[in-house]
């Protein structure tokens, strides 16, 4: 302060200020793993222990009751080396990739996928490896595309020590396209509602085939804990699950649902309702109902979505969420459109029609990797729903027989806290990787990913681009 | 370009035979021999492979050796032993440890090729399935259209060099391979493993790089060789290091972590090499991105000039990632006084990245080039820039793939780990690192490479990788790789035709 000089009303208190932050923890799994190698030591092994000096991850050990014998190896604790099947004198060792590991792949959520969010629920940890990048050059729907980096000019950030500084918090609402004042200069436009989120993501439980009061008490806390929010049915929530969430509760109301007869619980900031005939009127009741209630409609991805969500626009609602299947398909078309098409339609729809910031988009379905989240942001989604993900957090195995009642996982008696920190450890490491893509784009804040197509790097592009002039390639006669 | 071709083939090292027995231990097929077997011996005395022994005066016989089987594909033989054993007791099938070896796009043919090229030091055939991966795009998915091999190859007669300084002034450096190795840092990999690298570069008289860890005493008897490089941390950088070298390059980002700049866990940051890098002992290393002096073309320049000033004989390059805009900071570095422009492509090499920026961030590398060759030919500055790529060029194809898409020449990286035994387990990152023995800083483990055996094995794997670029030139009727720079119209991208349904 300058002598003479009054306090001035924009000075902040340093002590105050309390950065975001999501605390992590180890949080170890409650099943046995399912490892990725599996070794098989044949009847002709010597029990020499060769494999024991060999092993610098301790899958070979002699066995505790005899130690003249080699026990079963440890194999989750295999990393795939070779050592020992290269120094067994007997070549008694073989190794394979293991059966439970590769029988998690279905469709989009591939071993892999569901291997790493365990790891992550586990540590609340980025993965990072040695070596480079192993998998297939290209793919379907988000393996098609590549984010932007930027090379040398950054202005915005502190290289790698320099994430604190970059925000990841969004809002969900309706923003007015122009400010009003009065002839006094009194603020007169109406503002609506809006929330703010501290990470692009909420977590919504309507489409999960099969959930305990445990998963959702867990999952409840967990969206608490990282200031997101809840999707759920009110009637699928207990009651003081709600009114512990309070305002980061969304009840969720099905299609036909009589808009007179909603209460909406104590604190509750944002409600949706489905998406089905009636659906304006449903609004405007709904608006006149809670005029400070951020409003949704739920709706499933499909052909001409781009113009319904346009007319939610002009119906003044705040929030579009977009539902897409599990593998990230549009659901009611003959020809389904990957999200990341259906959401760059409805983006270019809607900032053609200069509407784009009067409505929020959430996009869920799909989302089975940490990467899918700023890619799913730069297709155009200002928040993307968490579904399937945290459940496969909680060592979900993927296997569909939750629908006849049992599970390989025990998810029936997982506890809630054992949930609610495995949920954040997962939105934490989340939320540490799309630091790690916004740092390397050289963004200070996500916001500034949604829609940033010019910061995406499409396969179809590239191949036409670089290849066009070779027999064969994309784009050549 | 050269007008004796003759003489750019000349003093190439010869390839001798390195022994690695211990290194082929996997097996492809799988025999298995029921307890059934009576230990008849007739599958001893019928197999030509030596898959059975039977020991004179053994009640039973051994075990099969499957590395020698040649498989399901024998049964055409009269010798297969399947179809003569008197109780049925044996199968054939195929290997599980041979599944569980590569990924797509290091497939474990492509491993076990290059390691018997770096065993023997002759070339694989140009068809043979360890050429190409299985990642389903990009070099994969380019071949050449190849006429049929009329005559015989004369390696003397084929010219494989090529000039690092295309500009008019400056040192003039040329190499005997199109590729020189890429940046490894002390702490990333051993001392050993750099040994062996660098003393393959010498036989060669082509280069390997320092990475950003400092410039470890071991190497200096092979300075000429061993290319300085200045990354975001300067871990290691002093005046000495920089005067010493003949190539200084300049790292503004890796392929593999774009934009996150350098990984090094604490577990690898032994006391040596904190030393090294003058840090803190255990404590994980980053190299911040980026150059906190480079915010502009105009500051790199400067950049470059301090390294000019520092040491003028050297060659300047920029090792940068691919970005959409990669030919703007290509044509960029060239104006600011670049030698070589260094693309390294979203799917190289690394000690340690996080898993969401390797396959994410940036674009492979098969993109880079086409798009910044073209650039620089608009430009009119082609032909005074040497570009190299990197990231992700696996085998002697794909450099030749990367060639013809508008590159140089290369630079290579984990193709020299494969062949000092690495089975890309990518394990490199913590703990005591590699369990092989090649990126670790562990002091019981790094024994396990030597530096003269890997050196030969670099040596016979380069060997190799030349004689397939001779055959691929002959076979396109070309005598100097630099003919291939750009032929696009060479090659055909496989789209829904796979190699293998070929063979």
């Amino acid at each position: 302060m300058f002598p003479g000089h009054p306090s001035t009303a924009w000075e902040v208190d340093a002590t105050k200020y309390e950065r975001y932050h999501i605390p992590l923890k180890l949080v170890p799994n409650r099943a046995a793993p399912a490892p990725k190698f599996a070794i098989i030591r044949a009847d002709n092994c010597i029990n020499c222990g060769k494999c024991e000096k060999a092993c610098i991850y301790g899958v070979h050990k002699r066995s505790e009751t005899d130690p003249r014998k080699m026990a079963d190896p440890i194999n989750s604790l295999c990393k795939n080396c070779f050592r020992c099947i290269q120094d067994c004198p007997q070549r008694a060792l073989t190794m394979m990739v293991g059966p439970e590991y590769k029988a998690l792949a279905r469709g989009l959520w591939t071993s892999l996928r569901i291997f790493t969010i365990w790891n992550e629920a586990e540590t609340g940890k980025i993965p990072v490896f040695g070596a480079g990048y192993r998998g297939p050059f290209a793919g379907p729907g988000y393996d098609g595309m590549w984010t932007d980096m930027s090379e040398i000019v950054r202005p915005t950030r502190d290289g790698i020590h320099g994430r604190e500084y970059i925000s990841t918090s969004v809002d969900l609402g309706s923003r007015p396209a122009w400010l009003e004042f009065g002839k006094s200069g009194e603020l007169v436009t109406d503002m609506p509602p809006v929330i703010e989120l501290q990470v692009p993501f909420v977590v919504d439980t309507t489409r999960l085939r099969a959930s305990t009061d445990a998963m959702k008490i867990g999952m409840a806390r967990a969206a608490k804990h990282v200031d997101s929010l809840l999707l759920s049915s009110p009637e699928a929530l207990l009651n003081e699950t709600a009114s512990e969430l309070n305002s980061h509760f969304v009840p969720v109301y099905g299609e036909g649902t009589d808009i007179r007869s909603i209460v909406l619980p104590r604190g509750v900031r944002m409600t949706e309702l489905t998406l089905g005939a009636t659906w304006k009127e449903d609004a405007k009741r709904f608006q006149s109902m809670y005029p400070h209630t951020v409003v949704g409609f739920r709706l499933n991805a499909g052909k001409d979505v781009e113009k319904r969500i346009v007319d939610l626009v002009k119906a003044k609602v705040d929030v579009a969420h977009v539902l897409f299947d599990e593998d990230g398909m549009e659901i009611e078309t003959a020809e389904p459109r990957h999200a990341k098409d259906s959401l760059r339609a409805i983006h270019k729809a809607l900032v053609s029609k200069s509407v784009r910031d009067q409505i929020t988009i959430i996009a869920g379905g799909g989302i089975a990797a940490a990467e899918h989240v700023p890619k799913t942001l730069i297709c155009g989604a200002d928040v993307v729903a968490l579904e399937r993900a945290p459940v496969v957090s909680l060592e979900c195995r993927n296997c569909f027989t939750c629908s006849i009642g049992s599970c390989p996982a025990n998810l029936g008696d997982a506890p809630a806290e054992w949930i609610e920190d495995r949920v954040t450890n997962l939105m934490g490491a989340w939320r540490d990787q799309l630091l790690e893509v916004l740092g390397a784009m050289g963004l200070r804040e996500v916001r500034r990913l949604r829609g940033e197509l010019g910061r995406a790097i499409f396969f179809e592009d590239v191949e036409r681009e670089s290849f066009s002039d070779i027999e064969g390639g994309a784009g050549s006669g | 370009m050269v007008d004796d071709p003759k003489h750019c083939a000349k003093d190439l090292p010869e390839a001798a035979l390195v022994p690695s027995e211990h290194l082929r231990f996997i097996n492809r097929f799988t025999v298995a021999r029921a307890d059934t077997c009576i230990s008849c011996g007739l599958c001893a005395s019928l197999c030509p492979y030596g898959v059975h022994k039977r020991i004179e005066g053994h009640v039973k016989i051994l075990p099969p050796d499957d590395r020698r089987c040649i498989g399901p594909s024998c049964e055409v033989n009269y010798f297969f032993c399947v179809a003569n054993c008197p109780t049925n007791s044996l199968t054939v099938g195929p290997s599980e440890t041979f599944a569980s070896l590569g990924d797509p796009r290091w497939s474990s043919e492509m491993i076990l090729a290059t390691w018997a090229m770096s065993e023997t030091g002759r070339p694989v055939p140009l068809d043979h399935p360890g050429n190409v991966g299985a990642s389903g795009g990009g070099f994969d998915k380019l071949h050449f259209k190849l006429p049929e091999l009329k005559g015989k190859v004369n390696p003397d007669q084929i010219c494989t060099a090529i000039e690092l300084n295309r500009r008019d002034s400056g040192t003039k450096i040329r190499i005997p391979v199109p590729f020189y190795g890429g940046g490894m840092s002390f702490g990333s990999v051993s001392a050993y493993t750099m040994l062996a690298r660098a003393k393959a570069a010498k036989k060669w008289n082509t280069f390997t790089c320092t990475g950003e860890g400092g410039y470890p005493e071991l190497l200096l008897p092979y300075k000429d060789h061993v290319i300085t490089q200045i990354a975001t941390g300067l871990f290691g950088v002093r005046e000495e290091t920089v005067q010493r070298t003949r190539i200084v390059e300049f790292k503004y980002a890796q392929g593999a972590k774009p934009g996150l700049g350098g990984h090094l866990l604490h577990d690898k940051n032994t006391p040596e090499v904190a030393r090294m890098r003058e840090a803190v002992p255990y404590t994980s290393l980053f190299s911040p991105f980026p150059f906190h002096s480079v915010y502009s073309v105009e500051d790199h320049k400067k950049h470059l000039d301090w390294a000019h000033a520092i040491n003028p004989r050297a060659l300047l390059s920029v090792k940068v990632s691919t970005p959409n805009d990669v030919e703007m900071v290509a044509v960029g570095s060239y104006y600011a006084g670049a030698h070589i422009v260094h693309l390294d492509g979203g799917y190289g090499g690394t000690g340690a990245a996080p898993e969401i920026a390797k396959k994410n961030i940036a674009m492979p590398i098969e993109y880079a080039i086409p798009k910044v060759h073209k650039f620089l030919m608009k430009e009119g500055i082609r032909e005074q820039v040497t570009l190299l790529a990197s990231g992700g060029l696996r085998t002697a194809l794909d450099v030749a793939k990367a060639i013809a898409l508008g590159a140089d020449g290369v630079i290579i990286g984990t193709a020299d780990l494969v062949a000092l035994s690495c089975v890309r387990c990518g394990n490199c990152e913590s703990g005591r690192g590699c369990p092989r023995g090649i990126a670790t800083t562990d002091p019981i483990l790094e024994k396990l490479t030597d530096a003269d055996w890997g050196a030969e094995r670099i040596s016979n794997l380069y060997n190799a990788w030349r004689l397939q670029w001779c055959e691929l030139l002959t076979r396109l009727g070309m005598t100097d790789i630099s003919e291939l720079r750009g032929r696009t119209d060479l090659l055909v991208h496989g789209n829904g035709q796979s190699k293998e349904a070929v063979k």
